[in-house]
């Protein structure tokens, strides 16, 4: 048949062909649909716009619920080809295109598909068992809720079909609708693991759905993992070790991320240092692949080395940073390679200096600055996410290596990020870089640095007031009085008043942690917390008396300790806050904390103690008295062995001191 | 400043069998970050006919790896137009992840002996220390802690200001006054350089505290 000159003429009789009676030209339509759309992202777009999806499977419907209603009876030819190509056109359109396969699930496909998989003709089962497997590797597709019998007894018939794409239909199911520990343990009890074990002795296609379904089940599966490595005394666990030197290059992904699973799990498995370090390597080798292996091989590395400093050092003697950074300098990297492999150099790096330094070596820093500005918002936030982990190096904050022109201005501009994930992602690396006690902030003040976080600390998001508090509290730690005092201008009183009532228990102890960093230092600095009458000291008071929580009080009382190392005034205003006016039996809170089983409560308060009667303040004298009458000295006089030797040896120091005073009273 | 002696303080504990039992030194706030001391170094050996000003502020604190780490500034320092300010790392002497023998920066065990012997407070653990480092001493309630500070760089001058940070001091903490008491080790320097320290609460009438925490 001639085609059209003009894309436009040839769509629109697309549409019409496949709407025709006549079941031939609506199957020269379906081939010729299917050879265009695909690994064409762009036509696919161009054809679910122009409605073609709910036509396909318009003729799936019909054919498929035709055959149905036969039951099982021959189909003439013509019509098991439709039911082909339908199914062929619909898997194609969901293939990698989110947008396709939404379109294949809103044109109701998904019940006309699962009942090709009952079709007498074995090609007709394997295009339905193909394209929904393409659908299930969508995260549109709906999860299957295995924990309705129903459902697990489909999963199980699937699984035990001789045909290879129903099989592998069955591991794709299992793959993205198996979450929950629930889920993964009926699984286990239904017998899927076993059977999926059995799997792995099928063919290449078989073997490699079944280890991605064993890893999805093993994943914090700790019943699921026993089963796996004590199956046939170990010859599972054998054979998926054996597969990871398999020729192809996705079978050798998948066993380790198998086996990824089961260490994670269970630490006492795979601890062998030659499994250790075949990982360590495999993994770093996969990332030579171009393909799909080579772009989630960064992620499976991460998840081996987090949190685990014994693979990290494997990982830096299997020269890891090089590797990783001489991928990082390739060009062109898709977006998702470029933000395993920064998530992966930040999982190096977020325990061990000898990987920070080496990292910071390789001048990697300026390949993470350009990071800052990608067009993905994947790839900023884990540019933030690595340099938050470099920078967890005080020998390298201190020697000003990430308050610089290259980092600072691009960091600071991503607070103002239009997604929250790369804003608080920032944050927490400017949280960090502030960090910097020998160099000067003010490069960060002329960035605009402070204004940004004074304003997502008033955020209505908790985690942006959460992080942008931690941030500034870092910044005013040791800071000159001028930093404090136009950062405390920026804040206000009031707001940072209110701040310390938080709904959120966490806000509120970094509000605290803030103040007293401001109130630290010079003594100008404690006059702060008596601006606007005093609101910021009586909110102190007012959390260290109705709230129940030992962080808050940890700070809200070293809070008070900072200001009582100040002047006579200032020390007046505590004694206001700790001993209670009038005479109505109430208690001093500090008491409380005196008496608390947490030590870092006890040494905050006898810190506040020995900052009030410090002898050469002229008025120690009768706030002794007054601490004496509220029963405060002599609670002070029975810690004198105090199970921690910081309070034992502190109380000591305020005992040297009554006994001055009273020397001097008498 | 005299550091006080030893002899008062309880004998530390032993530890019987494997290094299971050691324990990192409990916090000291005297010696948390942001902590100031000042003092002087006696830059002559026996003579003390020079002595330079020195300020030091902790920086970084990690208890549970004997890891601390802070700057140092030197005030009057000779050919210096600048106080001279370096960034300095130290290793606790916890037992567990770091023992009284140095095993680098050009330190025998001699010379290790030879040092610590200077402070009193280290006389209770000679005869263990001599046997394997003190590998076997619990000083988790020591009210002493041994520690090895090595500077790093300068902060705040090049490298060709004449100067040298190839040495390290032996250092000994007092946790009863927070007094630091300190000997300069580097074989081309003149022996025994003594630093004394005492802490300082910066014109206030009292102490303050700070604390940041890293992400």
């Amino acid at each position: 048949m001639p085609t059209s000159t003009t894309a436009a003429g040839s769509n629109s009789d697309l549409v019409t062909r496949l709407n025709s009676p006549d079941a031939e030209v609506q199957l020269k339509a379906l081939r010729e649909l299917k050879n265009r759309i695909i690994g064409n992202r762009t036509k696919k777009l161009s054809f679910v716009k122009l409605g073609l999806v709910p036509a396909v499977a318009a003729i799936l419907a019909s054919k498929a619920q035709a055959q149905a209603q036969a039951q099982a009876q021959p189909q003439p030819d013509h019509d098991s080809n439709l039911l082909v190509q339908s199914a062929a056109v619909l898997g194609s359109f969901a293939c990698g295109f989110d947008a396709g396969a939404r379109a294949v699930l809103d044109a109701g496909a998904c019940p006309n598909l699962f009942l090709l998989l009952s079709h007498p003709d074995d090609k007709v089962v394997d295009a339905g068992a193909r394209s929904l497997r393409m659908i299930y590797q969508s995260n549109m597709a709906p999860k299957c809720d295995f924990l309705q019998d129903k459902n697990m007894e489909f999963l199980l018939s699937l699984l035990n079909s001789d045909n290879e794409n129903v099989t592998g239909l069955g591991a794709s199911i299992v793959i993205h609708s198996c979450e929950t520990t629930a889920e993964k343990k009926a699984l286990c009890h239904a017998g899927v693991l076993k059977k999926l074990i059995s799997l792995l002795e099928g063919s290449p296609s078989q073997r490699d759905n079944s280890l991605e379904s064993l890893a999805t089940i093993m994943k914090s599966n700790v019943e699921a993992v026993s089963e796996f490595v004590g199956c046939e005394s170990g010859r599972a666990l054998s054979s998926v070790i054996e597969l990871t030197k398999d020729r192809y290059p996705r079978t050798r992904f998948l066993a380790s991320m198998c086996l990824i699973a089961v260490r994670n799990t269970s630490s006492c498995y795979l601890q062998d240092i030659g499994i250790k370090t075949k990982l360590v390597h495999l993994l770093l080798e996969l990332h030579e692949d171009p393909g799909q292996v080579g772009d989630e091989a960064p992620f499976a590395f991460s998840s081996l080395i987090s949190h685990k400093v014994d693979l990290q050092k494997l990982a830096l003697e299997a020269n890891a940073i090089d590797k990783l950074y001489n991928h990082l300098q390739k060009n062109r990297l898709n977006p998702k390679r470029f933000q395993g492999i920064l998530l992966a150099l930040a999982d190096l790096c977020s325990k061990l200096e000898s990987c920070r330094s080496r990292f910071l070596s390789l001048q990697a820093l300026n390949l993470v600055s350009e990071a800052l500005t990608h067009d993905s918002s994947d790839v900023r936030t884990a540019a933030c996410i690595c340099l938050r982990c470099v920078s967890r190096s005080i020998k390298n904050l201190c020697a000003g290596n990430f308050m610089n022109e290259m980092i600072v201005p691009p960091l600071v501009r991503l607070l103002d990020d239009p997604s929250t994930s790369v804003q608080v992602a920032a944050l927490c690396a400017v949280g960090n870089i502030i960090v910097d006690f020998t160099t000067d902030r003010s490069l960060f003040l002329q960035c605009g640095g402070v204004k940004q976080l004074v304003q997502l600390s008033k955020s209505m998001d908790s985690t942006l007031r959460l992080n942008a508090l931690w941030a500034l509290r870092n910044l005013m730690c040791l800071a000159d009085y001028m930093c404090k005092l136009g950062t405390f201008m920026e804040l206000t009183a009031s707001s940072l008043a209110s701040l310390i009532c938080d709904p959120e228990p966490f806000v509120q102890e970094q509000a605290l942690a803030l103040i007293r960093n401001l109130v630290d230092g010079c003594m100008e600095s404690v006059e702060l917390v008596f601006a606007e009458d005093d609101i910021i000291l009586d909110a102190v008071g007012r959390q260290l008396q109705c709230v129940s929580r030992d962080e808050i009080w940890i700070q809200g009382l070293y809070v008070l300790s900072n200001v009582a190392s100040g002047n006579e005034f200032h020390k007046e205003a505590v004694m206001h806050q700790l001993v209670p006016q009038a005479d109505n039996g109430a208690q001093s809170f500090i008491l409380k904390f005196l008496q608390s089983n947490e030590s870092q409560l006890r040494i905050a308060a006898v810190w506040t103690i020995i900052n009030l009667t410090f002898p050469s303040s002229p008025s120690a004298c009768s706030r002794f008295v007054k601490l004496h009458n509220a029963g405060i000295v002599s609670q002070v006089k029975s810690m004198v062995n105090d199970p921690c030797p910081d309070v034992k040896l502190r109380v000591r120091t305020a005992l040297g001191q009554f006994t001055t005073l009273n020397d001097g009273a008498t | 400043m005299p550091v006080r002696a030893a002899d008062t303080s309880a004998p530390p504990q032993h530890h019987s069998g494997s290094n299971s039992g050691h324990t990192s030194p409990p916090p000291f706030t005297l010696l948390s970050v942001g902590q100031g001391f000042s003092g002087t170094q006696n830059v002559s050996g026996l003579q003390k006919d020079e002595a330079w000003r020195v300020n030091v502020r902790i920086q970084g604190c990690d208890l549970e790896h004997g890891y601390l780490c802070g700057t140092m500034e030197a005030l009057n320092v000779p050919m210096a137009d600048t106080p001279v300010v370096t960034f300095w790392e130290g290793e606790i002497v916890d037992t567990k992840n770091y023992t009284f023998f140095t095993e680098k920066w050009e330190a025998t065990q001699d010379d290790d002996i030879r040092h610590w012997t200077k402070f009193p407070s280290f006389a209770a653990l000679l005869n263990q220390v001599e046997v394997d480092g003190g590998k076997s001493l619990d000083l988790s309630n020591y009210p002493y802690i041994f520690m090895r500070w090595k500077e790093q760089y300068f902060v705040n001058v090049g490298t060709d200001c004449g100067l040298t940070i190839a040495g390290f001091y032996y250092v000994c903490f007092s946790c009863s006054d927070g007094s630091i008491n300190g000997f300069y080790y580097d074989p081309n320097s003149s022996p025994f350089q003594k630093l004394e320290l005492k802490s300082t609460n910066e014109g206030r009438l009292g102490f303050s505290f700070s604390s940041y925490e890293l992400r």
